[in-house]
């Protein structure tokens, strides 16, 4: 079938395109302002020495880098970013994961309750819940030792020593953001075709069979949306208890790749080495989304 | 050299200024309420003033000082903000906000940054400020020549020296009773502070001490230099870090035997130490003079001071804690308004109600000496006596060079979390801190 090409195939072919890069460029305008553009100058700020005051960068050439890559602090904080990351998997993917298939499939009295109940955290800000925590963690007054001190259990100072503070500061992330995703998970949950689990109960499929067989095959899609959800953003979420607990600290034993980045520009004002260590972790993120989109994507079901 | 000859300066500046001299006490009556606050066409200027005043930090008292400033200057308009994290944390907000374009017009510069705020920061000399006030050469003529010297880099005036404090023992005179202590006769060496701190944790199960651990290496810097290390030396204009000598690392690993082996040493933050020796929990508190205020109102129990311990026979040495006065404003409305602030803050009054309200040293020996400010409660407040006895043994606070400053006070912090929490022994820590700082300020 032929569109009929009224005022002449010149003006038609440029209003052919007209039309979608008109509807696309409020967007691109944006994104090219606010995503772009900051990419492009930190590229470029990466290659010179700038304090935020001083009116001339120096530039550097690959100064920033090679001693970025150099330096003990930022090792330390990429392998704690992967920790953070471990960690967050465990308590933002597959807890919720679980709780949710309870929830849906499994418990029937009282579901609107835990869900509300469970939701609730995500509401409160970052920054409150990190305020909160901070008490709860107090070693000397703190609910959390008193508690532990009267099971008999030894009572760490949470936030100033090296074995706990990542998994004490991972933990007010991972409960701030296990209800939104409990929720994403949840709606795909209830997605999947009651039949199917049905069928598999007559044939006396245990519950686990049917989570790791029906339900999460099924539920793929979801799960790679918030696995790549909780790698991504999971490292600039943890940033905001780290930032307003510790400082990266003691000795750096709490920093991550996002505060480090931080942590160069607001604290030391070396801002180029700061743009040198954003260009890494964009390089490294980017591999993962890569990998992503290569390996992971491969295995995951759509229901369209 | 140099060292040598500032700490001389510094010594005899508040030796002379709080130990009694004459001259300065005909005060010329520099009035707060200042000149020129009327007429001005009911337009109010706004300025911020930012400062490090926690709510037990003299916190209320800013708050009362600026209300009252307020009052009396219908054309201006103060609004304080407190910063975090110290003088670390107000710099680096300082130099976001500068970068931002919207710095407050005052704020309380630490001894510790006067090298870096001056060279990488722009601001309003007061030196600058103060020409341009009939009444301005007068002012500054209350002070003793010596104590300006604590706000001049290299010979100019930069910031107005405000609070002055040295860090003394504070001891939890009930604690020591009943450890079998005598609350009259507190340590006066770091030997005797260890024997004392494990008699108090077997007898009585608390921490025997705690020695501040605020963003700043101030108490440290006091515990190394008094065991004759050297921070910081100064040789023909070039500065090295030598924080790592044997001296340093003897006095830090006795604190780290405190904490890890003997485990009579507390090692947390400033507020959880705090927090732990007013309600009773260690028996003596290594901390400024600054929290006398508090610390006397807060805790429930009979509080002592004693001057800071010495290592043996060595000479005590305490470096001069608190801040300048720095003008940030670009607008000359904003700065006349902050010249006028800060004139304020610096009047008898005003330094009366901040020495009483916190536990600094004021700046000015008129106000120090006159019977209808200070000098009834100086004699009175028998914690305030260690600290000014002490003054005698003042070095300068360290105040790392060039445009790294602010990281090389964050190798130390960290060194600090390394040693007293166990990763490595101070010896290794304080070389590769060195090394690094050195890196740093360009060795």
């Amino acid at each position: 079938m032929k569109i009929a090409r009224e005022p002449g195939p010149k003006f038609a072919a440029i209003k052919g395109y007209l039309v979608p890069w008109g509807c696309l460029a409020p967007a691109l305008a944006f994104l090219a302002l606010f995503t772009f553009w900051p990419l492009v100058s930190t590229l470029k700020l990466s290659f010179y020495q700038w304090n935020m005051v001083s009116p001339t960068p120096k530039w550097v050439g690959l100064t920033n880098y090679l001693e970025i890559l150099r330096s003990r602090e930022f090792w330390l904080a990429f392998w704690h970013t992967l920790e953070y990351t471990l960690i967050l998997l465990a308590l933002n993917l597959a807890l919720p994961y679980i709780t949710a298939y309870i929830l849906s499939h499994l418990v029937f009295k009282g579901q609107n309750f835990y869900r509300a109940l469970i939701f609730l955290p995500s509401v409160l800000s970052l920054a409150v819940a990190a305020v909160i925590f901070l008490w709860l963690y107090n070693p000397l007054a703190g609910p959390v030792n008193a508690l532990l001190r009267l099971l008999g259990l030894p009572a760490p100072p949470w936030l100033s020593s090296y074995r706990w503070v990542i998994p004490a500061l991972a933990v007010i992330t991972a409960w701030k953001s296990f209800g939104y995703n409990f929720i994403v998970l949840l709606a795909g949950l209830v997605a999947v075709p009651l039949e199917l689990i049905e069928a598999a109960r007559l044939e006396k499929a245990s519950n686990w069979q049917i989570f790791w067989r029906i339900v999460r095959p099924l539920t793929s899609g979801t799960a790679l949306y918030v696995l790549v959800m909780t790698v991504i953003i999971g490292s600039q979420y943890v940033f905001v208890p780290i930032q307003m607990l510790t400082n990266g600290g003691p000795d750096q034993a709490s920093t991550n790749l996002v505060f480090f980045i931080y942590q160069y520009t607001f604290n030391f004002f070396q801002t180029g080495k700061a743009a040198a260590a954003a260009v890494i972790t964009l390089i490294i993120f980017g591999g993962l989304l890569f990998l992503q989109k290569r390996v992971l994507e491969k295995g995951v079901y759509y229901e369209n | 050299m140099f060292l040598n000859w500032r700490r001389g300066v510094i010594a005899s500046v508040l030796i002379g200024t709080l130990a009694g001299s004459l001259l300065t006490g005909c005060g010329t009556g520099n009035k707060a309420s200042g000149s020129g606050s009327a007429g001005n066409g009911g337009k109010v200027t706004t300025i911020e003033y930012w400062h490090v005043n926690s709510e037990n930090f003299g916190g209320q008292t800013v708050r009362d000082l600026v209300q009252k400033f307020n009052e009396q200057h219908p054309d201006i308009k103060v609004v304080e903000k407190f910063q975090p994290n110290m003088y670390l944390g107000l710099m680096q907000n300082l130099q976001a906000a500068l970068a931002g374009g919207h710095p407050p017009a005052v704020a309380q510069i630490g001894y510790n940054y006067l090298d870096y705020a001056t060279a990488n920061l722009p601001h309003l000399p007061v030196e600058d400020a103060a020409k341009t006030d009939p009444e301005g050469q007068a002012f500054l003529n209350n002070y003793l020549p010596n104590i300006l010297n604590l706000g001049r880099v290299n010979g100019k005036l930069e910031g107005v020296p405000y609070s002055i404090s040295n860090p003394v023992l504070y001891y939890n005179a009930d604690m020591f009773k009943a450890a079998g202590l005598d609350p009259q006769n507190p340590p006066k060496t770091w030997a005797e502070v260890r024997d004392m701190a494990r008699i108090i944790k077997e007898k009585t199960g608390n921490y025997g001490l705690y020695v501040q651990e605020p963003s700043d290496n101030w108490a440290q810097q006091a515990m190394m230099e008094s065991n004759g290390a050297q921070v910081l030396t100064r040789t023909g204009g070039k500065a090295r870090a030598t924080f790592d000598s044997p001296e340093a690392i003897e006095a830090y690993q006795l604190m780290a035997d405190m904490v890890l082996k003997d485990k009579t040493a507390l090692h947390a933050t400033w507020e959880e130490g705090t927090q732990a020796f007013i309600t009773g929990k260690v028996g003596m508190y290594v901390t400024t003079i600054a929290r006398r205020n508090y610390i006397e109102t807060s805790s429930k129990f009979k509080v002592l001071t004693a001057p800071f311990p010495t290592f043996g026979n060595k000479p005590r040495r305490v470096p001069a804690g608190g801040n300048a006065l720095f003008i940030f404003a670009k607008d000359p409305d904003q700065q006349k308004a902050a010249w006028e602030f800060i004139k304020y803050l610096e009047s008898p009054e005003a330094l009366t109600t901040w020495t009483k309200g916190t536990g600094y040293l004021p700046p000015r020996q008129d106000v120090t000496d006159d019977p209808r400010y200070l000098k009834p409660f100086m004699e009175q407040n028998p914690l305030m006596k260690p600290a000014v006895a002490q003054l005698p043994d003042a070095v300068p606070w360290v105040s790392f060079p060039g445009n790294n400053g602010l990281q090389a006070e964050q190798v130390l912090l960290d060194a600090r979390d390394a040693i007293l929490g166990g990763r490595q022994p101070a010896a290794e820590v304080l070389k590769e801190a060195a090394a690094k700082v050195n890196k740093l300020i360009g060795n």
